[in-house]
């Protein structure tokens, strides 16, 4: 008796994912807990472990296929078994047009075990190339090269999606986003048909605002953070740090050989030693209670071409600076790749988003749910001090913090604050 | 009855013989020296085909052992700067005149081998086994020994085929007016094969000091002489075209040294060539170690009479008699030579340690594999020093000329420049320029270097060969039509295309060759092809294709000074296009790997070259597809520009190759070949092709143009890319 294996709904409130990459192949033979294939959230990639143990008889899916949680991705049984019937083959070259069912994708696909001549795709060298390095889907694209082929023509306005993003950013995920924006447009009906006038980029196209496609990552950031808004009562208090002593430390540690850390790295070193000097303010709110947290686990915000990932370093308290500021940049760098793990972006007492390098002067941020705080950091800047009543010149650095008022009163946050900006201002004491 | 009046030849014919005289009078240093060398050969074609035996020649081993006296007697007297070449048979004369070299013609009988001619026997017995030490890298063999600082030009493996370059050899040593001559070698199957009746012919009208040395073994591998000629004197051939010819017993060394030195007062006073034949026998087969008789075409009483005619049993004889040498005497030379063949075996072989009792090569002496393909052309390091332009990015000022005036005005402005450059086709020094006028004002302005050619390609194109590889004069030759290379083919392809890498890869070959296409002029399936495809399978050729006057000057100039033979086409569309060049500027070059883009455009790649590009032109036009246009200029492998290409290919995803000529011949099929393969996953659709048709254009006007490939094909090609590209219907 076979079994159909299921979407599984890896993470909370998520409502469709996709395959990345099989694991299994049909004939291979799992045992419970095998790694069936690697699930893709929005942000991370889950392996999915085999429930049921048997020969995979049938892959319903193709990787990057998006689906709703629950439908069925593959069949699992004896070996020799015959798949259901209902997974019968539907010929890949027909028109795309927006199925308002998603259960009919599935059956689209279940010919991916076969290779059945009669329904051999005719693709030119380059759209294979192009569909192999962007994560394209050719089912159902219809080819208008001689003898049925797909040409580049027929795929343009997929391409150009994915051209408009990668011109936006310096750093293109290639293996969710793409796909991403593939299945938005054929999954989801309220969504235009990618074959009608999307985009060209022609010159000649009119001033008509463009439609862009959201990808996963950008429909997960806009839930949350609107949750956060709506959810969370924020509070803000501001203050100006003077950082000559902070830059100045900066630059004494960067003139050793080998070593380089920014001016954030040292700003989450305050924000840790704030948290060692006020500890009740490394508490989060959770329905059952507040959690009052041993360790500052601060998130980090890293921006994505198509949203924000904010990947989490655990006790920064007891990281020494250098060590802070080499796991930011791998933290930092696998976001970019998308090569996060689902635990590295859970979790976390408080983050830290820092917009100086834009020269932004201060800013107010929203909180990641299930943090409690968030600190804006802006640039620094030469601006008139007073010292002693005499006017001087100094450099200040205006943070912003962000605060959830279930956990964080006025005067609880205010003395947290007041902790931070002492510890920025007196740098030194962070790294003892 | 009619009136009968003998008529004579022109050239004396003669049969020399020795008398005791004659060895009596003989400097006895000359006898001495010539036993010396016969032994050190006979001692190392022994060797030979020992190793022949034990399976160590890799090929043929082509014994000289009976002939020895025809190569010591001829070469003997010879210096370093006359040339001798060969045939397949070429061990003994490359030895002569290596030993000759080393030892200035004087060989001490006590002491035989001196280091330089051990060296040269081991050299030589490595190269034939294809080891890195050899002459030529150990790429030559017995077939193709080269050693140039002593005069030896190489031998041949095509019958003939090394009898038109030997004509060039003197041509050079004449012109730089010197007394020096070459002597061409080659047997009884090769006096009749046409190279070397074309280049007897030649040397005669141009008086070039050139002897052709017939060894007339009588047998062509198992075929009589009886059987090949009607008259087996075979010197009589130098009767036919005005040439002295002597006719010599060749196991009389002495006898073939006298007739040498009589030919030789001829050639070095400007007397013109000489045929020399002497009768030798080979006393093997024609390829290893087992006589004749063993395969059933001669009898064994033949090799015996002829044995009893060994010329090295001759010399000592004579020598004996003279009282210059005694029994013992011979023995010890006999001894010191095969002493010298022992020891240089020693170096090259040691014990195969897998087989007993048999040996192999030392495998550390073989060539690195890696060497495979160094040397087929040169690295065109050369043009380093000149001044390179491009006319499509110059804002040089402009002025107007004919096509054909340009070839010419850039030919005179190098001729000009350059002493060295001779110019040689048919008909190119009369017809005010020839057929077309490219050469027009250059025999006036000239004399003596621009060389109007009897009809015989074969023979003027390996005249080319040789003077190129003299390296004294750089050859322009013409071939008046493209399709006349197929009967000069073996001395294009491989005579002149192989002769750098094929002896080693360090030979120069500064050859220019000219020719025109001329399809639409009506001369028929014979005469209207486009030579770039079968050039472009020549590895050593490099190919050039202008497509304007400027970029013909440019070109030109790079031909004329790269040193790997270069072919230049030009079309009979283009001569008379009211063009024009670069304003008092004739001595740009464009650099190989340098195409050009005529027209940007990003929906197909089309490229093209010659007359073509503009046919390209006006069919984009027309049609008003954003095509890119490439005019390659450079269409052999190793030039083409890539870098070009790759850019547009991946830009257009689409490539039109376009040429005017038939298929079979066409030059798209490697190219696009190419493509498909570096470019498979930035192609859209499969490469696509304008050609010619099947056959080759024919004279009927309507026939020719249905047969050539003109702008309305390229419109239609253009238009299936469009088609092939796909789009919503």
């Amino acid at each position: 008796m076979s079994t159909t294996i299921r979407m599984p709904e890896v993470l909370a409130n998520v409502t469709e994912a996709a395959v990345q990459k099989w694991l299994v192949a049909p004939g291979d033979s799992v045992a419970v807990g095998q790694p069936l294939a690697e699930i893709e959230t929005e942000k991370a990639v889950v392996e999915y472990m085999a429930e049921t143990a048997g020969t995979v008889l049938e892959l319903l899916i193709k990787e990057g296929d998006a689906v709703d949680v629950g439908a069925p991705i593959a069949i699992v049984g004896e070996a020799g078994e015959l798949a259901p019937a209902s997974d019968a083959a539907a010929p890949p070259a027909m028109v795309a047009t927006p199925s308002p069912d998603a259960a009919a994708t599935p059956a689209d696909t279940s010919a991916t075990t076969d290779i059945d001549l009669s329904v051999r795709q005719f693709v030119s060298p380059l759209v294979r190339r192009l569909a192999r390095e962007r994560g394209l889907s050719l089912n159902g694209v219809r080819g208008t090269g001689p003898g049925g082929r797909i040409v580049r023509q027929d795929v343009q306005a997929l391409l150009v999606d994915v051209d408009a993003d990668a011109e936006n950013s310096s750093a293109h995920d290639a293996a969710s986003a793409p796909a991403a924006d593939l299945v938005a447009t054929t999954a989801h009906p309220p969504v235009p048909e990618p074959a009608a006038p999307l985009v060209t980029v022609s010159p000649r196209a009119g001033l008509e605002p463009e439609l862009i496609a959201t990808s996963r990552m950008r429909k997960t950031v806009a839930r949350r953070l609107t949750e956060s808004k709506g959810t969370v009562p924020h509070f803000y208090l501001t203050a100006d740090c003077r950082v000559d002593r902070l830059l100045e430390l900066r630059r004494e540690i960067n003139a050793i050989d080998g070593v380089k850390i920014s001016v954030n790295d040292l700003v989450v070193k305050a924000v840790a030693a704030a948290f060692s000097d006020v500890p009740e303010a490394n508490t989060t709110w959770t329905d059952e209670g507040m959690l009052r947290h041993r360790t500052a686990d601060i998130a980090i915000a890293v921006s994505l071409p198509d949203g924000l990932v904010t990947p989490v370093v655990r006790g920064v308290e007891s990281l020494t600076v250098t060590a802070l500021a080499a796991a930011i940049s791998d933290l930092a760098t696998r976001a970019r790749s998308g090569g996060l793990k689902q635990h590295e972006i859970e979790g976390g007492s408080f983050a830290v988003s820092n917009l100086g390098m834009f020269g932004t002067q201060a800013f107010s941020a929203i909180i990641n749910p299930p943090q409690a705080g968030i600190l804006a950091v802006g640039a620094a800047r030469a601006a008139p001090v007073v010292v002693d009543g005499v006017l001087a010149v100094g450099t200040i650095m205006t943070v912003t913090l962000s605060a959830d008022h279930r956990v964080l009163d006025g005067a609880l946050a205010a003395r947290w604050l007041a902790a931070f900006v002492t510890r920025v201002e007196n740098p030194v004491s962070t790294l003892a | 009855m009619p009136k009968q009046r003998r008529l004579e030849t022109i050239a004396p014919w003669v049969e020399i013989s020795t008398t005791a005289a004659d060895w009596k009078a003989a400097d006895p240093t000359l006898l001495a020296s010539m036993l010396g060398q016969l032994h050190l050969i006979r001692a190392f074609e022994e060797r030979v085909l020992d190793l022949a035996g034990e399976g160590l020649v890799h090929g043929p081993a082509h014994s000289s052992i009976g002939q020895e006296g025809g190569a010591v007697g001829s070469i003997i007297g010879l210096t370093s700067s006359d040339a001798v070449n060969g045939s397949h048979r070429g061990h003994h004369q490359f030895l002569a005149k290596a030993l000759t070299h080393v030892s200035g013609g004087a060989h001490d009988l006590d002491a035989l081998v001196t280091a330089d001619i051990q060296t040269v026997l081991q050299r030589t017995l490595a190269e034939i086994l294809g080891l890195a030490q050899g002459y030529c890298r150990g790429r030559g063999g017995s077939m193709h020994l080269q050693w140039f600082e002593a005069g030896a030009l190489g031998t041949n493996a095509i019958v003939g085929g090394g009898t038109p370059m030997a004509t060039g050899n003197a041509w050079a040593q004449k012109h730089a007016g010197t007394t020096d001559l070459t002597i061409n070698y080659f047997g009884d199957g090769a006096a009749q094969i046409g190279s070397v009746l074309e280049s007897m012919n030649l040397a005669a009208a141009w008086k070039l000091p050139i002897a052709f040395f017939i060894e007339n073994n009588f047998y062509a591998v198992a075929t009589r002489i009886e059987e090949a000629v009607a008259d087996t004197r075979l010197s009589v051939r130098g009767q036919g075209f005005g040439i002295p010819c002597w006719r010599v017993d060749g196991m009389d060394p002495l006898a073939v040294h006298l007739a040498t030195q009589q030919a030789a007062e001829v050639m070095r006073s400007g007397g013109g060539p000489a045929v020399i034949e002497v009768e030798v026998y080979r006393f093997f087969h024609q390829n290893g170690p087992y006589p004749g008789s063993a395969f059933g075409y001669r009898s064994k009483e033949e090799e015996q009479a002829w044995k009893k005619r060994d010329p090295l049993d001759r010399v000592a004889t004579e020598m004996i008699t003279l009282g210059l040498i005694d029994q013992a005497g011979v023995e010890r030379v006999r001894a010191q030579a095969l002493a010298a063949m022992e020891a240089a075996t020693a170096e090259l072989l040691e014990a195969d340690p897998e087989k007993q009792g048999r040996r192999r090569i030392r495998p550390e002496l073989w060539p690195n594999t890696d060497f495979v393909n160094v040397g087929v052309r040169g690295d065109a390091s050369e043009l380093g020093g000149l001044r390179a332009l491009d006319p499509s990015n110059s804002d040089a000022p402009r002025q107007p000329s004919k096509f054909v005036d340009a070839i010419a005005a850039v030919m005179e402005r190098r001729m000009e420049q350059d002493e060295r450059i001779v110019v040689l086709g048919e008909d190119i020094h009369r017809l005010k320029g020839g057929t077309n006028g490219a050469t027009k004002g250059l025999a006036d302005a000239f004399p003596g270097r621009v060389l109007g050619t009897p009809i015989s390609e074969n023979a003027f194109m390996g005249l080319g060969g040789g003077l190129a590889l003299d390296g004294r004069y750089r050859p322009v030759v013409e071939f008046m039509y493209p399709d006349f290379m197929w009967v000069a083919a073996d001395q294009v392809f491989n005579q002149v295309g192989k002769a750098r890498h094929m002896f080693g890869g360090e030979n120069a070959v500064p050859l220019v060759l000219r020719t025109k296409i001329a399809m639409g002029s009506g001369y028929g399936s014979q005469h209207l092809m486009d030579p770039a495809g079968v050039f472009a399978t020549s590895p050593g050729w490099r190919i050039v294709a202008p497509s304007c006057a400027a970029d013909y000057v440019g070109l030109m100039n790079a031909a004329l000074a790269l040193q790997d033979p270069v072919l230049v086409i030009e079309h009979v569309d283009l001569y008379l296009e009211q063009d024009e060049i670069i304003a008092d500027d004739l001595d740009y070059i464009i650099l190989p790997g340098t195409a050009v883009v005529r027209r940007t455009g990003s929906a197909v790649t089309v490229i093209s070259y010659l007359s073509m590009v503009k046919r390209s032109l006006e069919a984009i036009e027309q049609t008003g597809i954003d095509a890119e246009l490439i005019d390659l200029r450079w269409l052999d492998r190793a030039s083409i520009d890539w870098a070009t290409i790759e850019e547009s290919v991946k830009k257009t995803n689409a490539v039109l190759i376009v040429e005017q000529g038939a298929l079979g011949t066409s030059y798209g099929g490697w190219l696009s070949d190419e493509i498909h393969r570096r470019f498979f996953d930035w192609l859209d659709q499969p490469v696509q092709r304008v050609t010619g048709e099947e056959s080759s254009p024919s004279i009927s006007r309507v026939l020719e143009r249905a047969a050539i490939a003109g702008c309305e094909e390229i419109v239609v090609a253009l238009e299936t890319v469009v088609a092939n590209s796909g789009g919503a219907s």
